[in-house]
């Protein structure tokens, strides 16, 4: 029998139909994942039937033989106690901050009515999920730990009372693409050690792939399709699930032809960035140090790194919106100023997109203006019609209809947002995209797409490219050369199948392995 | 709409009575019916009746509502003008220029302000351009530290980097993309700003600081009213009750549209 089962659960919110008709099992020391875009109705599919969302069930919820469906409040409770932990996604938010690491895990292991646990046995718990110096741990704060150690702690918790199903809600999307894979491999140990059951919710089907042995595909609040991972992947059946997982970026699929280069385009010697530290701390943060890159015409080079490694803060100072220490930057070989000291002209050579497409669109602006503003800037020479019509031009190239000009950006989708973005990006003719995590804030479809259409502009524009990513996989479709940088510095560099066939150091191996 | 915005309504009923009242008396606010001082209510052409100097009690509250609430939109522009400009200064320019701006304005909130204020009145004079000026000069470090925390915030959006990379020259950007979104929680702000001008504005009144006979206002109306309450109780009730009824109504609306932006 099934330690978890949904038959036909249906879930509204306010009387708005959310999700319907989803059935699944989880079976004890197995996982069941549930993978969806934003949107589908995996996570409220996944808490609903413990009473974490507003929603409003019906169908059938059996957990460990007791139907769960008519619950109370307190039965709820009951079973929430005493049979399931959980794994939120932002594990800084999911931790009390003002609790020791200690504190929350002895709470957590107490819901159940256990008596009060040693110091020893708590620190055994830290120890069980890969902590290290787990005495010294146990007093900390959990604004001390970094975002793969809070979630170690956050599973610690979620297991200290021991209970059959652990509910995971995208558990390693906040974290670094390095850390996924230890995270993955730490709940798989876990769930054999103590036969527990797994309900995993993700949006990401490749990082789940591996470790899921059933597989739910839903698309607008209903199942697509479901089955054994091993042959759901191997053989999907529907359409979507089939678009789904030809999107995602693999390493084993064939390299792509890129466009041929040019002539040397962007040179960077030592740069070095220098924070001074935050508060009332002494000293400085060194977030880049002594990078050298160098871009050619209609090149991509992709800067790879986990979060923290400086990428983001090198790739805004080549755009010169970003402060650079020392150092220079040379733009067909005259130097570039850095930023605030850059003419208009020069800014029009380098143009940012950002990750995430919404924050970057000025939410009181319509999309016209937004679009046209660079040409406003950096072709002064043209009267408002013209920028009117080169406007809807570049909407084209995008793929977008005319009819977006007049929106406003709250109502459009991630999608459409990244490739307004795009559009005002490329508007007035820059050589060079600096793309920062483009991709990664959106679904994986959308993705692909986003994607596809850089390497359009790519070979029919010509235009050059830094993509910066964690995500070596999807810097592979668009990439020639590959830089990787750790802790500010660049550890790795080379052509980009090089790098993936023979990686030299542990970071890019690692990275490697996440994609 | 109408039951939502209940507070509004009658705060926009008030400000209607208050313009339009003064055209269709037969009173105006400092003319002396010899005939019928200390009239009680509804008596002869006097709906309110009349004070003791013989002055029609409507006409005085129409006026004295209208001096109140002009002195407080006046001083919250003032408030609105400075505390945008100061805070967006600082927190657009950030760095050593914030540190010392804002430490500026936290001296100010420490010295008794409104001590400075009856000092002020006290050696020039009194004159309502001088408490315009005087309220606004306190009321504009709240708008300040607010502006400045939602300039901060906004300034590292990639919206306002992809400006900056667009060639978007630096007080265009403040302009064009930093201040519309911060119009609407400075609104809100001066919602709220306009209650606390209407107290200040009374209570100098009140302590004959404010505004000067024969014109009056919502806080000298009370003191005299004060002055003879138990003669003429509603002398005392009629401002008194209006003051509370648009302070209250303001905070409300204000603390709505703060909610709303925040």
């Amino acid at each position: 029998m099934s330690l978890y089962s949904l038959r036909n659960l249906s879930i509204d919110i306010a009387g708005k139909p959310l999700v319907e008709n989803v059935s699944l099992d989880v079976e004890p020391g197995k996982c069941t994942a549930i993978i969806g875009a934003s949107g589908s109705g995996k996570s409220l599919t996944c808490l609903t039937p413990f009473g974490l969302t507003p929603g409003v069930t019906s169908g059938e919820i059996i957990l460990d033989g007791v139907n769960l469906t008519r619950a109370d409040r307190y039965q709820m409770r009951q079973a929430r106690s005493q049979h399931t932990g959980f794994v939120f996604q932002q594990p800084m938010t999911a931790l009390t901050p003002h609790l020791s690491v200690g504190s929350q895990l002895q709470e957590a292991a107490r819901q159940a009515g256990a008596s009060r646990l040693s110091r020893h046995e708590l620190a055994q718990m830290l120890a069980r999920v890969g902590l290290s110096r787990t005495d010294e741990r146990l007093d900390q704060f959990p604004h001390r730990l970094s975002g793969g150690e809070r979630q170690r702690v956050m599973i610690a918790a979620a297991i200290a009372h021991q209970p059959k199903l652990l509910v995971a809600d995208e558990p390693t999307s906040a974290l670094d693409a390095s850390l996924r894979a230890e995270i993955m491999d730490l709940l798989d140990e876990l769930r054999a050690e103590r036969n527990l059951g797994l309900l995993l919710v993700s949006h990401d089907l490749a990082s789940v792939a591996r470790h899921a042995d059933q597989l739910v595909v839903m698309e607008k609040g209903r199942v697509v399709e479901t089955g054994p991972a091993a042959s759901l992947i191997a053989k999907p059946r529907e359409d979507y699930t089939k678009r789904l997982i030809a999107a995602i970026p693999r390493l084993e699929e064939a390299a792509p032809t890129l466009p041929a280069v040019g002539d040397m385009l962007l040179t960077t010697r030592d740069v070095c960035i220098v924070f001074p530290r935050p508060g009332w701390r002494r000293g400085n943060i060194r977030a880049v140090s002594d990078v050298s890159i160098e871009v050619r015409e209609g090149e991509a080079l992709a800067i790879v790194g986990g979060s923290g490694s400086g990428k983001s803060t090198l790739g805004r100072a080549i755009a010169g919106i970003g402060a650079m220490t020392s150092g220079e930057i040379r733009w067909r070989n005259e130097i570039l100023p850095g930023r605030r000291k850059r003419t208009r002209e020069k800014y029009g050579h380098i143009q940012p997109v950002f990750q995430d497409p919404i924050a970057s669109l000025n939410p009181q602006w319509k999309v016209i203006d937004i679009i046209a503003e660079p040409l406003r800037n950096l072709r002064p020479e043209f009267s408002k019609a013209e920028r009117a019509r080169k406007a809807k031009a570049v909407l084209q190239e995008v793929d977008l209809s005319e009819d977006m000009l007049g929106r406003s950006p709250t109502s459009l989708s991630g999608g459409q947002a990244q490739r307004i973005a795009i559009a005002r990006a490329i508007i007035a003719k820059p050589e060079l995209l600096v793309l920062d995590e483009a991709t990664s804030a959106l679904d994986a479809l959308v993705g692909a797409e986003i994607l596809r259409l850089l390497s359009r502009l790519q070979r029919e524009n010509r235009l050059s490219l830094i993509f910066i990513t964690h995500d070596i996989a999807s810097a592979r479709r668009v990439c020639h050369r590959i830089a990787v940088l750790e802790e500010g510095r660049i550890v790795e560099t080379g052509a980009m199948e090089d790098v993936i066939a023979s990686p030299q150091q542990e970071i890019t191996q690692k990275l490697i392995a996440a994609s | 709409m109408v039951t939502r915005h209940f507070p509004l309504v009658i705060i926009l009923v008030i400000v209607g009575l208050a313009l339009l009242l003064p055209l269709f008396l037969p009173w105006t606010y400092d003319q002396i019916d010899w005939n019928a001082v200390r009239a009680p209510a509804f008596s002869s052409s006097h709906i309110l009746g009349t004070d003791e100097l013989g002055r029609d009690r409507l006409a005085r509250l129409a006026s004295g509502t209208q001096i109140t609430l002009m002195v407080a939109m006046a001083a919250a522009l003032v408030s609105l003008l400075v505390g945008i400009a100061w805070g967006a200064t600082a927190g657009w320019v950030g760095g050593r220029v914030d540190e010392a701006m804002m430490r500026f304005v936290d001296g100010l909130y420490a010295l008794p302000f409104m001590f400075i204020v009856i000092l002020l009145m006290v050696v020039f004079g009194r004159s309502i351009l001088l408490v315009f000026i005087g309220i606004g000069l306190v009321e504009w470090l709240t708008m300040a530290r607010v502006v400045r925390g939602q300039v901060m915030s906004l300034k590292e959006r990639p919206f306002i980097l992809a400006a900056e990379a667009a060639g978007t020259p630096p007080l265009m950007i403040v302009i064009r993309h930093i201040l519309p979104n911060i119009a609407g929680v400075a609104l809100a702000y001066l919602m709220l700003t306009v209650p606390q001008v209407v107290m200040v504005e009374s209570f100098l009144s009140f302590l004959g600081l404010g505004v000067q006979e024969p014109l009056t206002s919502l806080g000298i109306l009370v003191k005299e009213g004060a002055d003879d309450m138990d003669m003429a109780p509603l002398g005392l009730l009629l401002p008194g009750g209006l003051l509370v009824v648009i302070l209250v109504c303001l905070t409300i609306e204000g603390e709505r549209l703060r909610d709303h932006f925040s």
